[in-house]
């Protein structure tokens, strides 16, 4: 159906970005003024995301644009993604930009600066600009311009990424900048061979950069072309979204960027590249079979799991570590995928929702933490639980959810990454990918009992770091325990919805891998993502 | 009846969270309520249960789709070890009150960090009382890893270097070990297309057989055995009630429930299974008895003896794969009467620690004179661990050699495995005496001269326990018959 929602949840943060920029021509009062629009702007945004999430549900896809613009089930998980991320890390921004104010700008090179007021109005301007091209391309049909948001993600992102203007601010932008155009470059060849491809086929120019259309002209596409096309694909747009080895870049930026933005970069920014690559999958399993992107996801996968649990031994630095976690989660999610069938898939998204969920929380935690201790090494942050009991309360139990403990909401996506993974023959991957995790947990574990624990430095005073720098936190780690125990009906119906999409066209009866044979795929072979979650749509 | 079964598990969690939100001067009292409630609850579930002619019972309770993700199961056997886990929580929560206090001469108890405390032991008393009531792999599972999360939270309480580097000791070694559990458990949800329990039997030997050998991964590490054990000692570094509850009477006792479980579900079980279990058990325990001699302190001494007598229960149950009965209730009893004894002898350890401030055997002599009922507590407990009757373990370790002459019908060669653990049990016996008779009886040394008088909720905890050390021995053999 035609939405004229989704046209103004692209223009609310488009606009609130502009004004942002030119709210100090209009008095003395910029700071109330800027965070109220903010307000304004990202509620807005949230219940634009919801009304278009409640139309999918209603009629399968909402369009505007004359296509250009299309949300369907999988778009909409990840609109609902930007969204709440996005209106949570609002929140927490205020509290936060209104402690770096008060710290100050300081054009030192010292190792964390603060802000002032024309860095404020950049930072909320941008944030804006930031959250419209997230959501631009993951509403996009054109997949011309999907690369274009993608691209310009980076560019809004980078600037936030440099905020404070110190030397390690800069240089992280600038590694960000340099590495993922780069990467990105890569992408728009592979977005050109598809489209190219499609323009020989679909002969309407107009058309033949819509999504949709290629997808139905799929079978007909150059088999080789497009596994060229699918290869540069995955490391373009998955240097974006931190795929090892293309992951150089992550560290630093995620450490050096203003926590807020850390949490968007970390939570919601690899999940729209992911989507991207996801999009093309699609494309390809309808082209080649599955098996191809399958091995690839595999492959990427695995990797990233493995490097980035290594990097997190023995990190000192706690957004250096945190950091790492991303390729970590973003190797499980790829092996999901990569496993296939409705629950491989199921559980690769689920997984995504889950990580995006836990880690914005944990990179707000990160944030109240440096702003009591100025500092994100674990040398000096220790006594957490004498300073601040209940940011101390969260980092644990975020903690816990981030290594999967039960009853966090990581724990079951976990356990239906490695049963998608037994079912389809991989047992031994799986086994693998558990003692990999373990490295992870270890590390993870090391850091909460070293930050909670301990003895505080003396001239670190007790309390609290406020409201809106806590209230976010609490909505996140209420989020993960509830799609640990309870889903909701409309988020279960998103997923399944979202899976029919991933699967689409793929004849090949589900949870049939290497070793399939009816004796090992056992009754789980007839289980399909409907009967999965029959419960709770009624029937 | 699921009633009381579940607001057995749910209130010690419900308890938790008050601890985390109400007063401080709250949280002992609370701390107390709800679990002396939660053991009423269970209790009555045992009472009940008895009175019914002892008929097992399921009810599903937590749905995902038509899947049960987890129900809980009244049987004997999860009747008997949660109310008696729940009992000794109970117990232990009341000790604690005296224990964690500015008197204690072991660990000075400044005030202001006992929420946390209370708040982890709650959840974990929770998380054993669900383990035991579990009908599903996936309820195993999940409060298998919850009682290693908050095992973690309670061994580091003391917060300084050595606690620390204990309780990530133990937290990593179980979480490794229970990876195995995990892929267990996902195969078994993959094959059964379900969680129940009840579907263990279904399965194929080879299938059955490595799905015992994940199981049996996660339970040598929480079970602390061979070559997993090495978590144990370390984690003396523990508060004295939390390794009283956690090295003695629950969390080391998870590894064996969820063995003993799937061994009762799955029916028949590959005798692989068996000869794998039975020679761990057999090195575990040796390995544990030549480790008792060189320890000066009183608590690694304790956590030696733990895992000997869980290599004793491992024994038995892999013996029961040899088609004995008599071995698997010998195994399930000693659960029960070790849970009683060893958590005795811990918090006499604590009591010794609290009011002489040292935990030293050799500086320890003369208790029974300065500290008559710690010395009495002290004889009690040994007695029982050792299995000398009238005490508690001689009958669940009569039981066991019982069933062990009995498998050996079936297999000869495990007649030389018996008469291993008899000698074993000679052994240890032997040490645990000489020790006794070093630090109870004779004029006092310097430090226990010098002691200070116990809580008087540490002596409730410590009478009640002895009684029960006592009265108890031959009551879970009947009850098991």
């Amino acid at each position: 159906m035609e939405s004229p929602h989704l046209i103004w949840l692209l223009f609310v943060p488009l606009i609130a970005s502009v004004l942002s920029l030119i709210v100090h021509w209009f008095g003395d009062f910029t700071r109330p003024i800027l965070e109220f629009l903010h307000l304004a702007s990202v509620t807005a945004t949230l219940v634009l995301t919801f009304i278009v999430a409640g139309q999918v549900l209603d009629a399968g896809e909402a369009l505007a644009f004359s296509d250009w613009l299309r949300v369907d089930s999988l778009g909409a998980l990840f609109v609902v993604i930007v969204g709440v991320m996005g209106f949570l890390s609002g929140i927490y921004s205020i509290g936060f930009t209104r402690h770096e104010l008060a710290v100050g700008y300081t054009n030192h090179d010292i190792a964390i600066g603060g802000l002032d007021m024309g860095r404020l109005r950049v930072f909320y301007s941008l944030f804006h600009f930031f959250l419209f091209t997230m959501l631009l391309a993951v509403t996009s049909n054109n997949i011309i311009i999907m690369w274009v948001a993608i691209e310009a993600t980076t560019l809004s992102s980078a600037f936030l990424v440099g905020l404070y203007g110190t030397r390690p601010a800069l240089e992280a932008a600038w590694k960000y900048v340099v590495i993922c155009t780069v990467g990105v470059a890569f992408g728009l060849y592979g977005t050109i061979l598809v489209y190219s491809d499609a323009v020989n086929l679909i002969q309407e120019t107009s058309k033949a950069s819509l999504w949709t259309e290629i997808v139905k002209n799929a079978s007909t596409l150059d088999p080789t072309l497009l596994k060229l096309a699918f290869v540069f694909i995955l490391i373009g747009f998955g240097t974006k979204a931190g795929i090892v080895p293309m992951h150089s870049w992550l560290p630093d930026t995620y450490s050096e960027a203003p926590s807020p933005v850390s949490a968007l970069l970390s939570g919601v920014l690899v999940n729209c590249t992911l989507f991207v690559i996801i999009r093309f999958s699609i494309i390809v399993n309808l082209a080649l079979g599955t098996s191809f992107a399958q091995i690839l996801f595999l492959v990427f996968g695995v990797i990233s799991l493995a490097a980035a649990v290594f990097f997190m031994m023995g990190q000192k630095d706690i957004n250096r570590l945190l950091a790492y976690s991303s390729p970590e989660n973003i190797g499980l999610i790829l092996i999901a995928l990569g496993l296939g069938g409705p629950i491989g898939i199921l559980a690769g998204l689920l997984q995504l929702v889950n990580h995006s969920i836990v880690k914005t929380m944990m990179f707000f935690l990160s944030g109240n933490i440096l702003m009591k201790y100025r500092s994100r090494s674990l040398d000096v942050v220790k006594g957490l639980m004498q300073a601040a009991p209940l940011t101390s309360f969260f980092l644990l139990a975020g903690v816990f959810a981030l290594v999967g403990a039960p009853p966090f909401n990581i724990f079951f996506s976990k356990f239906l990454i490695v049963s998608a993974g037994i079912a389809t023959g991989y047992w031994w991957l799986m086994i693998v990918c558990m003692l990999l995790l373990m490295l992870a947990f270890t590390a993870l574990f090391r850091m909460g009992s070293s930050v909670t624990l301990g003895q505080k430095p003396v001239e670190i005073q007790n309390g609290e770091s406020g409201f809106t720098t806590l209230a976010p936190i609490a909505i996140l780690m209420v989020l993960a325990l509830v799609l640990g125990l309870f889903m909701p009906a409309q988020l279960t119906d998103l997923l399944n919805g979202a899976v029919e999409v991933v699967n689409a066209g793929v004849t090949a009866t589900p949870l049939a891998g290497p070793n399939g044979s009816a004796s090992v795929a056992g009754p789980l072979g007839g289980l399909s993502v409907e009967s999965f979650f029959s419960f709770f749509s009624g029937h | 009846m699921v009633t009381f079964v579940l607001a057995g598990i749910l209130l010690p969690f419900l308890g938790s969270l008050l601890v985390l939100i109400l007063p401080r001067s709250w949280v002992k009292a609370t701390s107390q309520l709800v679990t002396f409630a939660a053991m009423l609850c269970t209790l009555f579930v045992l009472y009940s249960l008895g009175m019914t002619g002892k008929v097992g019972y399921t009810q599903d309770l937590l749905f995902f789709g038509d899947i049960v993700l987890y129900g809980v199961i009244v049987d004997k056997i999860s009747a008997l070890l949660g109310s008696v886990f729940i009992l000794f929580g109970f117990l232990v929560v009341v000790y604690s009150g005296g224990y964690l206090s500015e008197k204690n001469r072991d660990h000075v108890e400044h005030n202001g960090v006992q929420r946390r405390y209370y708040f982890f032991l709650l959840t974990f008393i929770g998380a054993m009382a669900g383990l035991v009531m579990s009908s599903t792999m996936l309820g195993l599972l999940a409060f298998f890893e919850l009682t290693g999360v908050c095992s973690w939270g309670l061994i580091g309480y003391y917060n300084d270097e050595k606690s620390l580097k204990a309780a990530l000791k133990a937290i990593v070694t179980t979480e490794l070990a229970s990876v195995g559990l995990f892929i267990a458990t996902a195969a078994f949800f993959v094959l059964t297309g379900g969680f129940q329990l009840s579907a263990f039997a279904t399965l194929d030997d080879t299938i059955k057989t490595w799905l015992f050998i994940g199981i049996l991964i996660a339970a040598w590490g929480k079970s602390a055995q061979l070559p997993l054990h090495f978590w144990l000692p370390d984690a003396m570094a523990a508060p004295t009630p939390i390794s009283a509850y956690l090295h003695a009477a629950s969390m080391v006792k998870a590894g064996v429930y969820i063995f003993a479980r799937c061994l009762l579900s799955a029916g028949t079980v590959p005798q692989v299974i068996g000869v794998v279990g039975v020679i761990m058990a057999i090195v575990t325990m040796f390995y544990g008895l030549l480790m008792y001699f060189p320890q000066k302190d009183f608590k690694r001494l304790l956590a030696y003896s733990t895992i000997t007598q869980l290599s004793y229960i491992f024994f038995a149950l892999s013996l029961s794969i040899f088609g004995s009965a008599t071995a698997f209730n010998g195994a399930i009893a000693h659960v029960f009467n070790h849970a009683l004894g060893k958590g005795l002898f811990f918090l006499v350890a604590g009591a010794v620690g609290f009011s002489t401030g040292t935990r030293l055997l050799p500086n320890l002599k003369g208790l029974l004179k300065k500290m008559p009922l710690v010395g009495i507590c002290f004889a009690v407990a040994a007695l029982a661990v050792t299995g000398v009757p009238p005490f508690n373990g001689f009958f669940s370790k009569f039981t066991i050699f019982a069933g062990g002459f009995e498998a050996a019908k079936n297999a000869p060669l495990l007649m030389i495995l018996v008469v291993i653990a008899i000698l074993e049990t000679i052994g240890s016996f032997a040490w645990l005496f000489w020790v006794f008779s070093s630090s109870v009886p004779g004029d006092s040394s310097a430090e226990v001269a010098a002691a200070s008088d116990i809580a008087p909720s540490m002596k409730f905890a410590l009478v009640i326990l002895a009684c029960l050390a006592l009265l108890s021995g031959f009551f879970a053999m009947a009850w098991l018959k």
